[in-house]
């Protein structure tokens, strides 16, 4: 007799993307006591707007000009990450040193300090940045390069350390130069994963300069936000509608250029082929730098004014403690109570809904549309409308980030249905399971693993998140930042911004264990 | 007379020339039919179209004298009737063999019954009974099917369609990659199967084969080339039809 057949019986690997929606009956209980029902007609209102967009001249236009500032900050911000994240990925890869210099502790040392600058979010960077430098174009990009750099340059050395050295060693034994060696035998795996990854990044860096504008450090987001606060719906959908075509434009781009260059899917493990169009790749990298500069001349961007750095205001004594007294428990609770919970309604309901709608084409369709409005909305802004009708507190927060991180994961899970091999849901369906059961047990069996795996990383993410939906109030340590920044009470801000990096490389660790359980096989 | 299966003239466009070719094909309850010619000559192809997968260009499927149903419940009746023993099984890796054999009655589990499949060992009994007539340890109920070797697969594939208990047996050359043995005992339990009220639509590519069939189709470039009841004899007096099959074509 086998001794498996004595445990408790787990649910089938198929069941578990759809565990953490059970999140969702808890959810529907407590939701009707934080609603207090005085904005109903309102969310009415902006519902009804997105059938009827402005289309007023001043409108458009200023709407276009900021699309123009969002778009040329994500692609300055994107280009200067990339460029800071090769640097630092190869500087911290141990097989580099132990080529080049013959021990690899020098990497491990790079690679501990990037994790500071990897754990602070992009928009503390921007409002830490605006105090420092002032209000000018370059702290947006800034903002953005600096976090997506070190994020960047952990995936690199990642993936540089973990590609077999074989070739490598035999090179080197046939007298190749190490510098010569490393670039031959680590150049050619890297760059179709690299090129991937970098698309994926681009996609990241719209969001996130979205999200900076909505806290008034320019472009589409900023002009978003005052229309929601002057509830001008009309004009809000506008510039709604022209960031949704902007994405819906960039993803397809991102994904067309991904098939041209045979590039792998960001969550499968297999790298394929660069194929032959590394001529096409340098021309595209050629034709990139005219257009940078020609965009950093466009956004006014001076390297000289970073040297200018502002006065800051007085800093007083420190007061530690009253920065002692905070009530760091509650803080941190509400910080992770949020994390938990958004994490869950986005892991959960995601594979849920695709479930529900898979009998019809149509439900798919506006589906792929509400995921499509998700990842674009930045949370700020979802947490504002929600406060329409609801109570600010960690669940209107959470729901917020969450619904964006739903957008997200949805997406990644379709594309990867979709890439996924189809004969096993077919067959099911053939036999007369219908089409639901048949992408339960035929797709979601051998999905659930990577696509958990990635949700751990995502629920990463959203703890370094959590603090852009602080200023909706009572959120965790993300509220008592903002706060602390408005007032700019900087022992505070110290206090606060070590804890949230100490939090987010605790929740790192904890999600790369998970992670690694999750992809070993059985 | 009622067939179980009707195909009527189908043709299935391909590159250069047709995969299917103006074919057509009867099969009623108790006929067990060998479909066999080279590899290419369209088998495949036929089995798709006769369980659903493909929808020719040309031609009419009937099964059980109905035109297949768009979608919905009643086209999920009809597939139910018919079970397939695909050429790579397409099981489930990460379903439990009990769960894998329960998977075949999901056309007439509703939604409830279906997750607590995936929760619970369900129908235990029908499951070992099913091992024991498969000749698989039932102690494997519980073991993943990414640990089953070559042979045990093939069998639990060959269990989940039994499970199904179709009306209408289709197998894609399940004998190709199986030891002599083997594949003799898989071959007389499909035989045993296809007996009426149920009929059998196997394919395979060695005419040695043939005994224990009622009849014998050759495709050959996607046409019917000859379709005829297997003498008691056994395939000797088909040899020169046989011949003129897989004439020019290199003979596995």
């Amino acid at each position: 007799m086998n001794g498996a057949s004595l445990q408790l019986p787990r649910p089938a690997v198929a069941l578990w993307p759809l565990l953490p929606a059970l999140v969702l009956l808890p959810l529907t209980l407590l939701l009707p006591a934080l609603v207090h029902g005085g904005g109903w007609d309102l969310l009415g209102r902006f519902a009804l707007a997105a059938l009827r967009p402005s289309f007023e001249p001043v409108v458009l236009r200023s709407l276009l000009q900021g699309l123009a500032i969002t778009v040329g900050t994500a692609l300055l911000g994107w280009a200067a990450s990339l460029l800071l994240g090769l640097t630092l990925g190869i500087a911290s890869a141990r097989v580099v040193w132990q080529t080049l210099a013959g021990a690899s502790w020098p990497a491990l040392l790079i690679r501990r300090l990037l994790a500071i600058p990897r754990a602070i979010h992009e928009l503390l960077w921007g409002l830490l940045l605006l105090q420092v430098i002032g209000l000018q174009p370059a702290v947006a990009v800034l903002a953005i390069a600096l976090p997506f750099g070190a994020l960047v340059a952990r995936v690199v050395s990642d993936q540089i350390d973990s590609l077999p050295l074989r070739n490598l060693e035999a090179l080197r034994a046939a007298g190749a130069s190490a510098p010569g060696a490393l670039l031959t035998c680590l150049g050619p795996p890297l760059l179709p994963l690299l090129l991937s990854y970098s698309g994926y990044r681009f996609e990241c860096a719209l969001r996130s300069a979205t999200l900076l504008g909505v806290f008034g450090l320019g472009g589409l987001g900023t002009e978003l936000r005052l229309t929601l606060q002057s509830l001008a719906f009309a004009e809000l959908w506008s510039g709604l509608w022209l960031l949704l075509l902007t994405m819906l434009l960039l993803e397809a781009a991102v994904s067309g250029l991904r098939h041209r260059w045979a590039m792998p899917l960001r969550f499968s493990a297999a790298a394929a082929g660069v194929g032959r169009q590394g001529r096409e790749l340098l021309l595209a990298a050629l034709a990139l730098i005219p257009l940078l500069v020609a965009v950093a001349w466009g956004l006014g961007l001076h390297p000289g004014q970073l040297l200018h750095w502002q006065g800051l205001p007085p800093l007083g004594q420190p007061q530690w403690q009253a920065v002692a007294a905070l009530p760091w428990f509650q803080l941190i609770l509400n910080t992770l109570l949020l994390t938990a919970l958004a994490a869950a309604v986005a892991v959960g309901c995601a594979p849920l809904l695709l479930l529900l709608a898979a009998p019809w084409r149509p439900a798919r369709l506006v589906l792929q549309a509400f995921w499509a409005l998700g990842r674009l909305w930045p949370p700020p802004l979802t947490a504002l409308l929600l406060l329409f009708v609801l109570q600010p507190g960690v669940l209107t927060g959470a729901l917020a980030i969450g619904f964006h991180n739903l957008g997200i994961l949805g997406r990644l899970l379709l594309e990867a249905a979709a890439a996924a091999d189809a004969g096993p849901a077919q067959a099911l369906e053939l036999a007369g399971s219908g089409p639901r059961l048949a992408l339960l047990y035929g797709r979601f069996s051998g999905l659930a693993r990577p696509y958990l795996a990635y949700g751990a990383y995502r629920a990463d993410v959203i703890l370094r998140e959590s603090v852009v939906v602080g200023l909706v109030g009572a959120t965790g340590l993300g509220s008592q930042l903002l706060e602390a920044l408005s007032g700019f009470a900087w022992d505070q801000l110290a206090a606060l911004v070590l804890a949230y990096v100490l939090l987010t490389l605790l929740g790192e660790a904890l999600s790369d264990r998970l992670r690694q359980r999750l992809s070993e096989p059985r | 007379m009622s067939h179980l299966l009707e195909l009527e003239r189908v043709t299935v466009p391909g590159r250069g020339r047709p995969r299917l070719d103006q074919v057509t094909l009867r099969l009623t309850a108790g006929e067990r039919v060998a479909l066999i010619g080279a590899s290419g000559a369209g088998k495949s192809t036929l089995i798709a179209v006769a369980n659903g997968l493909l929808n020719p260009a040309e031609g009419q499927v009937l099964w059980q004298g109905r035109p297949p149903a768009r979608q919905g419940r009643r086209r999920r009746l009809q597939q139910s009737r018919i079970g397939t023993l695909w050429q790579d099984l397409r099981l489930v890796e990460e379903l439990s063999v009990q769960q894998t054999l329960n998977a075949g009655r999901l056309a007439s589990w509703g939604w409830p019954r279906a997750l607590l499949n995936l929760l619970l060992p369900l129908e235990t009994g029908a499951c070992r009974e099913l091992m024991e007539r498969l000749d698989l340890d039932p102690a494997l109920l519980c073991q993943p099917v990414s640990a089953l070797s070559g042979g045990q697969r093939q069998r639990v594939a060959l269990g989940r369609l039994l499970r199904q208990d179709p009306q209408l047996l289709l197998a894609d050359e399940p004998l190709a990659s199986l030891d002599p043995r083997l594949a003799a005992d898989l071959l007389s339990l499909l035989l045993r199967q296809g007996q009426a009220p149920r009929a059998l639509l196997l394919s395979l590519h060695r005419p040695d084969l043939l005994h224990g069939f009622d009849r014998v189709v050759g495709l050959r470039q996607g046409r019917v080339r000859f379709d005829l009841s297997v003498p008691e004899g056994g395939s000797a007096a088909l040899a020169p039809h046989l011949e003129q099959l897989y004439a020019g074509a290199t003979r596995p």
